[in-house]
């Protein structure tokens, strides 16, 4: 049984997400974000072009890199948690369920939509719904990294995608079960809405622009090198470009140890988001940058198990902290009255 | 000239021979599965037939129920006891001479009989309406009691048709029939109770004289009702359609004994066998195929006992088919809720959508919804005269969502019959929440019966763009 579900289910299922083009982490991608990053090495050297792809080699290849501890660690958490999310999937909220219930929702408080739009044409409406669950679904990961951040307990579960020291496209999934019970929910409910609502205003005519099955923007996004932002590459934009788009260093920055570094650009694709709500860092020349966290933390012994049960300590010690505050205000709130 | 006319006798011969060959590939397609003739099992029979197949009465109502359908849409607007009383003939009448008024001959399709006596004598509809309480109309009526209310209605509204309160009747009474009668007769009555070990046995004949048994008679008329040609039994869906609509193509594949003529008895479409035709054209489905079969294996098995009593496992085998039979048959009646209620659907954003200064417009859309709004009603109550009576709140939801009557671009709803048998009307929610409520009946026929042709569908875009997303579950960090 166990044998069974290992081969027709575990592995089956990780094979094919590894060509899967919805995945960031497919080969075609990577392969696509190994050109850019070798070519952008070697036009960027100030030695040799020789010299900067071979630079470019050993940041994306060498041992040091994709054989670290942290990188070790990245694949085994890899490897634990497609499981993990294989098993709990059939207990997660449907997204067919909410879809439906929201489409039945905007019918019950707002009149038909779609008996006013039935002028627009087809390709308008897949336009706009394309470019609309692009950003919308963009939007919502801002949000959730930053809440990621700046809410204590939350933090105490994504410090283990920050305890990676060294970068590898693969440490996108260095992510703790919590986090992607989290981003699965938040994935349910940003498409459930775009797409009850469009189906609702524009009933049939809704269509995805796709390649290969895959929004059109994500795929360009993806086939521009995104997997580089997880790398030792820095690739920028910009001045003007990084208060757009997320650059490859932009993200190194986010990923650095350093104090200024700190809570700044949360955007996965789009910089506006941290333009516009101050957390915005463009990339600069010459950054030296040291990635993980501070010396302190047990999370940077890059052992599964601390990296995996630690954080319900320390989230338990947050919630802990927060109960303690809110006793106090509440104290303070009877002594005052 | 000498070659033309060697050229003309090339090509008669060839189109003969390509007739010919076409007669003998549908012979040869139906002759693997043809219903009967079976051979006389009966012991003791003494007289000179050599088929035990006869479901002839049950034809006789398939087109009694046609012709009733034909006759609700001749009224003029006024009343019309004349009119009234010819339909109540074809409904509650076992008169004889009444005239085959559908199916009749269209064009090259010819019909062979044009009496309902040349099918079979002194049949009617009403007998065999289910006698139990409609709760998905007021005053609680019964099946032959509602036929009847809709017949005096349909006499006196202009082409069967009253656009006031929103009423087909046509569609009504035919759709309504398709299940109290035929669904009914066949799925509650010889299916059921009819199959059990002391009711109707095989060693005995089903009435005196007659040349068949208990359960091969009972198992004949069951198939007689689902209204399926004899030799039809695996054509297509698309073949079946173009018999049942009398289409030219469909007549070479009807005539399965090359008279020129469609025997209404034995080779042509009903019905419930066409609407189970119409979502197997979808390849989605195979409701009439399934049907078919199991009626097929199941007569084969009760030949099969010689005229023998039916053993346990036997009987048991015979119920196996009998459900297959039952499922299908309710899955055919819950994908035409589905279809109408989406029809209805369409109907009402068109409504919606038309402009205060497009009349035409609007009143093609009304005719439109009132017509698509009678097959959904008539549906959904057959939906409810199974054996189980569909059980649990699905019915109660069911009528609860269609109503009484459909909600009218004024808002304006049927919500009674007074002790009169005047419609009474209230003021509803209005159309937008009654599209809510058709989109409600679809997913009531997916959660509940997990219907597959889902004709009209008006839920397919959200289901196409869940799907094109594929699985939200990730475990990508930004």
């Amino acid at each position: 049984m166990m044998v069974d579900w290992f081969y027709n289910e575990y592995l089956q299922h990780l094979l094919e997400s590894l060509v899967d083009p919805k995945k960031r982490v497919s080969f075609g991608y990577l392969i696509f974000a190994a050109m850019i990053g070798l070519a952008w090495s070697a036009f960027m050297s100030r030695n040799s072009w020789r010299n900067g792809f071979s630079q470019g080699l050993r940041k994306l290849f060498g041992k040091r890199v994709l054989f670290s501890r942290s990188a070790r660690a990245d694949y085994k958490i890899l490897l634990l948690n497609h499981g993990f999310l294989l098993l709990i999937t059939p207990f997660i909220l449907s997204k067919v369920a909410l879809t439906t219930s929201l489409f039945f929702l905007l019918h019950e408080v707002l009149p038909s939509g779609s008996a006013y739009f039935s002028s627009i044409p087809f390709w308008t409406v897949s336009v706009i719904y394309t470019l609309f669950l692009f950003v919308l679904d963009d939007f919502s990961r801002y949000i959730v990294h930053a809440a990621l951040h700046r809410i204590p307990f939350l933090w105490a579960f994504h410090k283990i995608h920050h305890s990676a020291e060294t970068l590898s496209p693969f440490t996108v999934y260095r992510t703790h079960p919590i986090e992607a019970v989290i981003f699965t929910f938040r994935g349910i409910i940003v498409q459930s809405s775009c797409i009850a609502l469009f189906v609702f205003i524009f009933g049939e005519k809704v269509d995805l622009v796709t390649i290969y099955g895959v929004n059109v923007l994500l795929f360009i996004f993806n086939l521009s090198g995104s997997n580089l932002r997880h790398s030792h590459i820095p690739i920028s934009y910009g001045r003007a470009l990084e208060r757009i788009f997320v650059s490859p260093a932009q993200h190194q920055i986010h990923h650095s140890i350093k104090r200024c570094h700190h809570d700044k650009n949360f955007g996965a694709a789009l910089a506006v988001w941290d333009y516009l709500f101050g957390s915005l860092h463009l990339s600069e020349k010459n950054m030296h940058l040291t990635f993980g966290i501070k010396n302190r933390s047990k999370m940077r012994s890059h052992n599964l198990a601390t990296l995996y049960i630690h954080p319900f300590v320390e989230a338990f010690r947050e919630i802990k902290v927060l109960f303690r505050k809110h006793e106090e205000i509440k104290k303070d709130i009877i002594n005052v009255t | 000239m000498c070659l033309s006319k060697l050229s003309l006798a090339n090509l008669l011969s060839v189109g003969l021979l390509a007739i010919a060959s076409l007669m003998l590939s549908i012979s040869a397609q139906a002759g693997e599965k043809v219903y009967g003739k079976f051979p006389v099992t009966l012991k003791g029979y003494s007289g000179s037939k050599t088929n035990s197949v006869s479901y002839t009465g049950q034809i006789a109502r398939h087109v009694l129920h046609d012709s009733l359908k034909k006759l609700a849409a001749k009224g003029n607007g006024k009343p019309n006891p004349k009119l009234k009383s010819l339909m109540m003939s074809y409904y509650s009448g076992k008169d004889a001479g009444r005239a085959i008024i559908a199916p009749k001959t269209k064009g090259s399709f010819v019909v062979k009989q044009t009496l309902v006596d040349q099918i079979s004598k002194n049949k009617n509809l009403s007998g065999k309406t289910y006698k139990g309480t409609i709760s998905g109309m007021p005053n609680n009526m019964t099946g032959p009691e509602l036929v009847t209310f809709w017949i005096d209605k349909a006499s006196s509204a202009n082409k069967g048709v009253d656009s006031r309160n929103g009423y087909n009747y046509p569609q009504l009474i035919s759709k309504f029939i398709m299940g109290s009668v035929f669904y009914n007769q066949a799925v509650d009555n010889y299916l059921d109770e009819k199959l059990s070990a002391t009711k109707k046995p095989n060693n005995k004949p089903y009435k005196k004289g007659a040349a068949y048994t208990g359960k091969e008679h009972s198992w004949d008329e069951a198939f007689g009702y689902y209204g399926v040609p004899a030799h039809g039994l695996s054509f297509s869906g698309k073949q079946l359609y173009l018999i049942a609509k009398q289409k030219p193509e469909g007549f070479s594949i009807a005539d399965f004994n090359g008279d020129g003529k469609i025997d209404l008895y034995k080779e042509m479409m009903f019905a419930p066998a066409y609407y189970a035709a119409s979502y197997d054209k979808s390849n989605k489905t195979s409701y009439g195929m399934n049907i078919s079969n199991a009626f097929l294996d199941g007569r084969r098995l009760i030949t099969s006992a010689n005229g023998e009593i039916l053993s346990d496992s036997q009987r048991s085998q015979l119920r196996k088919y009998a459900a297959i039979i039952e499922k299908n048959w309710q899955m055919t009646l819950a994908e035409s809720v589905f279809k109408y209620a989406g029809s209805v659907y369409k109907d009402l954003k068109k409504i919606n959508a038309s402009m205060a200064d497009e009349k035409d417009k609007t009143k093609k859309a009304e005719k439109a919804y009132i017509k698509h709004w009678g097959e959904l009603k008539g549906f959904s109550l057959s939906l409810q005269t199974g054996r189980t009576k569909l059980g649990g709140d699905t019915a109660v939801r069911l009528n609860r969502l269609i109503g009484f009557g459909p909600v009218m671009p004024n808002s304006s709803q049927v919500v009674d019959i007074d002790s009169n048998g005047n419609y009474v009307k209230d003021q509803s929610s209005g159309i937008e929440e009654y599209m809510l409520h058709m989109l409600k009946v679809q997913k009531l026929m997916i959660d509940k019966f997990n219907v597959k042709a889902r004709k009209n569908d008006q839920l397919a875009s959200l289901d196409q763009m869940i799907e094109k997303l594929g699985d939200s579950s990730s475990a990508e960090n930004d």
